[in-house]
């Protein structure tokens, strides 16, 4: 049987497990015989260098983003060297490792990091290659993802608006559901009572198969868990708001970040749009959202655009283009020091943009000047300032969906848009930069 | 009579006076009035009397029979300060449906008519069917705004989501995204157009194609679509009538019909207004008032199969007009 917490690490059990064996910090670097005696035990396990095989649960903590960070830039890769993370055995110590990683990033990083979301994001593929894993025991595997699913859901039905958080944060989509009067449709019976006899010219049961089967279980499953994971990182951070952070975690997180940023070093292509370094900012490769945008709005909705979707944009083409493909969270200072750049080429293209509109943006909304600070970064103030650096979030810049939905007037896609799948105006001037 | 006119002082003045009756507000909005924020519009120049507030339905009277005026409004937010805007509780969940906007309209008139009208409430229906069959949502009010249909929803879980949320709502209620037509099994991968499918999303999208293509006319315009490839769809789309997609695909060609399908996703995201949708601080004109730039009263739609917005929703000054 395949214990539920090799899964979930937030399951009941996955919390006896922390409770009983998890307590002692100081002791987390030292080396662990146990650990090393399970993995070496592991059949499928590469143990031809000694390197391959972690040692404690640091180790297995960063041992674990190695693989994430692998995996993202090689990804049908089975990597042998990592064989012991998709073998039950190491469950217990996995556990550990997964609240370790967890309350490391949550102290030192906060919920709204690119850390978090790149621990976020490795759970959930750790558990879907965990359960690919688990093929060649089908009936293991629909048994565990069961339990886990009982356990996730109390109710007997799921309610799509139960997953409303994973809806809005887009790792759920409402069209991969089957719903029934607001019902998520998992069940077979429930599936054939319903669609049996409307399904012409195929097998219901291959529909159901398809559609449902143990796919979108599993999907649920590993999003709630996604889900939950978030929920905790958000929940240490809180408390760690409140208490002295522990210096191990302190440490740890640090060692995390560096190994998360390894991907930028070694693997500089294929994801997002690929990396580009800073450099200045050629007019000519915008997307023709920009292009408008830049000539000022003259209807409604010019706060909108010159605050929520120039100045994010134009901020991270010029010092970040690569955002989105990578792990680690940047501050305009990581890239613009004394911030001259960002006085002098960034604000200059935004502010004339906004005289550009009609009427002129700061004309009527003076106010708007603090909030496109704000969007940088630099809190609500009318200097940008470093001394305020870090009070409000570098705004990413706005995906075409929002684009589209907001400020419609702008989205007038060329070919290269619709090469691209139409995702965010930035990968448009990545590519037209890497070309 | 002359429907469409707009409406002039003394017309507001003797709608709101005489006519008018604060019991035709709805309930929803009288229930919840001390949450809301009301907003006005005075001179024909857009709401720019707004962050009103009434504490009982009694002071909403007195104001719109002393001001009478050029339209009025009611947030979709209720808050814990209505007159700040500030203290979020929730918002009812809304798509607006605007005759004059809708992508596909077979009357080809400049603004509204009775056949355009008929068409909003067409594709209302779908939706609603598409909100309470796959949704499960239940409080569904239905609201004639004067030149088109408001669909107001009140399901408490929905009423405290965020915009992304309804958003895709949205994109499931009105087919806005090109169903995937690969899928995979353990046992290899399917292709499966979305009409062979007839349940979830794909299903809803089949319906929402089948009433675009059932309503283009040989001046509709379609993206990327050709004067040969629209007659083709035209000559063809009776085989929909029973059905027959396959046929129909394979009449039209499997590339082009993709074309097709593809220029309507599009089009369909255009069937409600998203903006009203995503803002969870929208206001939108409240029911029982006047719309006066049409001359037509805002309703409450109790029976949407016997509504008639030309028997239902013109006030009785209209009526007297040219007698």
């Amino acid at each position: 049987m395949i214990p539920m917490s090799f899964i979930n690490p937030l399951s009941d059990e996955g919390k006896q497990i922390v409770r009983k064996d998890g307590g002692d910090l100081d002791r987390i670097y030292e080396e662990n015989n146990q650990l090393i005696a399970s993995i070496n035990s592991i059949k499928s396990q590469k143990i031809s260098d000694d390197d391959y095989i972690p040692k404690n649960y640091v180790d297995l903590v960063i041992k674990r983003i190695e693989w994430y960070v692998e995996k993202k830039s090689d990804s049908k890769n089975k990597f042998k060297k990592y064989a012991f993370l998709f073998d039950s055995k190491i469950t217990k110590f996995d556990v550990i490792a997964f609240y370790i990683l967890c309350q490391a990033v949550g102290i030192k990083f906060g919920p709204n990091s690119r850390e978090s979301r790149a621990i976020v994001e490795l759970q959930g593929q750790l558990i879907e290659n965990r359960l690919e894993e688990l093929n060649f025991n089908r009936r293991a595997k629909r048994e565990v993802v069961q339990q886990v699913m009982n356990e996730l859901i109390v109710e007997d039905r799921i309610r799509w608006t139960l997953l409303a958080d994973l809806i809005s944060s887009k790792k759920i989509s409402l069209q991969d559901l089957v719903l029934k009067e607001g019902n998520i449709i998992l069940d077979r019976e429930e599936f054939m009572e319903h669609f049996e006899e409307m399904i012409k010219n195929r097998q219901p049961e291959k529909m159901y198969n398809i559609f449902i089967g143990d796919r979108i279980k599993e999907l649920i499953i590993i999003k709630m868990i996604m889900q939950n994971t978030e929920n905790y990182i958000k929940n240490v951070h809180e408390m760690s708001n409140t208490v002295e952070p522990n210096p191990t975690l302190l440490k740890i997180a640090d060692e995390i970040s560096e190994a998360l940023s390894k991907e930028i070093r070694h693997y500089s292509s294929g994801f997002a749009g690929g990396n580009a370094e800073a450099s200045p900012l050629n007019a000519e490769l915008f997307p023709p959202c920009i292009k408008l945008a830049l000539e000022g709005i003259k209807s409604g909705g010019r706060n909108e655009v010159i605050v929520l979707f120039l100045t994010p944009f134009l901020s991270y083409a010029r010092l970040n283009p690569s955002v989105f493909g990578s792990n680690t969270t940047l501050k305009i200072s990581d890239v613009d020091p004394d911030l001259n750049v960002t006085k002098n080429e960034i604000i200059p293209m935004i502010y004339d943009a906004a005289d550009r509109c009609i009427p002129p943006l700061f004309d009527d909304q003076p106010q708007e000047k603090v909030n496109i600070n704000a969007k940088l970064g630099f809190g609500m103030h009318s200097d940008l300032s470093l001394q305020h650096e870090g009070e409000t979030k570098w705004y990413t810049p706005m995906g075409c969906d929002k684009v589209k939905m907001n400020m419609p007037a702008l989205c007038k896609p060329d070919e290269i848009c619709k090469r691209l799948k139409e995702i965010n105006p930035l990968f448009y001037y990545l590519d037209k930069m890497k070309k | 009579m002359e429907m469409f006119k707009p409406a002039t002082l003394e017309e507001r003045r003797i709608y709101y006076r005489e006519e008018w009756d604060i019991k035709q507000v709805s309930d929803f909005i009288s229930n919840s009035i001390e949450n809301r924020e009301f907003g006005f519009d005075h001179f024909g120049k857009g709401p720019n009397d707004r962050y009103k507030v009434f504490n009982t339905p009694d002071y909403l009277k007195r104001f719109l029979k002393s001001k009478t005026p050029f339209a009025a409004y009611c947030s979709v937010a209720f808050y814990e300060k209505p007159r700040r805007r500030k203290g979020w509780i929730k918002s009812e969940l809304v798509f607006d449906v605007d005759a004059k906007d809708i992508p596909i309209r077979t009357c080809g008139c400049d603004d509204v008519c009775e056949i355009c009208l008929r068409e909003a409430k067409e594709i209302v229906e779908g939706l609603i069917d598409t909100l309470k069959g796959d949704l499960g949502l239940k409080d569904i009010h239905l609201i004639y705004s004067g030149r088109g249909y408001h669909i107001r929803i009140f399901d408490a879980d929905v009423m405290i989501m965020d915009s992304d949320v309804r958003s895709q709502i949205l994109k499931y209620v009105v087919g806005a995204d090109l169903p995937k037509d690969k899928y995979d099994d353990d046992n290899g991968i399917y292709n499966l157009e979305h009409f062979s499918i007839p349940f979830g999303y794909p299903w809803v999208f089949t319906q929402r194609v089948k009433y675009a293509i059932n309503h283009l006319t040989v001046d509709s315009k379609l993206e990327d679509v050709n004067g040969k490839l629209l007659k083709d769809v035209l000559t063809n789309r009776n085989l929909l009538e029973r059905n027959q997609w396959g046929l129909f695909k394979t009449n039209i060609g499997p590339v082009r019909y993709k074309k097709v399908i593809k220029a309507i996703t599009s089009l369909n995201m255009s069937l409600v207004d998203a903006k009203v949708t995503i803002d969870l601080k929208r206001i939108l004109r409240l029911p029982s008032s006047l719309h006066s730039k049409v001359s037509m009263r805002c309703t409450e739609v109790k029976n949407i199969d016997t509504f008639d917005p030309f028997e239902d929703a013109v006030p009785g000054f209209v009526w007297e007009r040219n007698e």
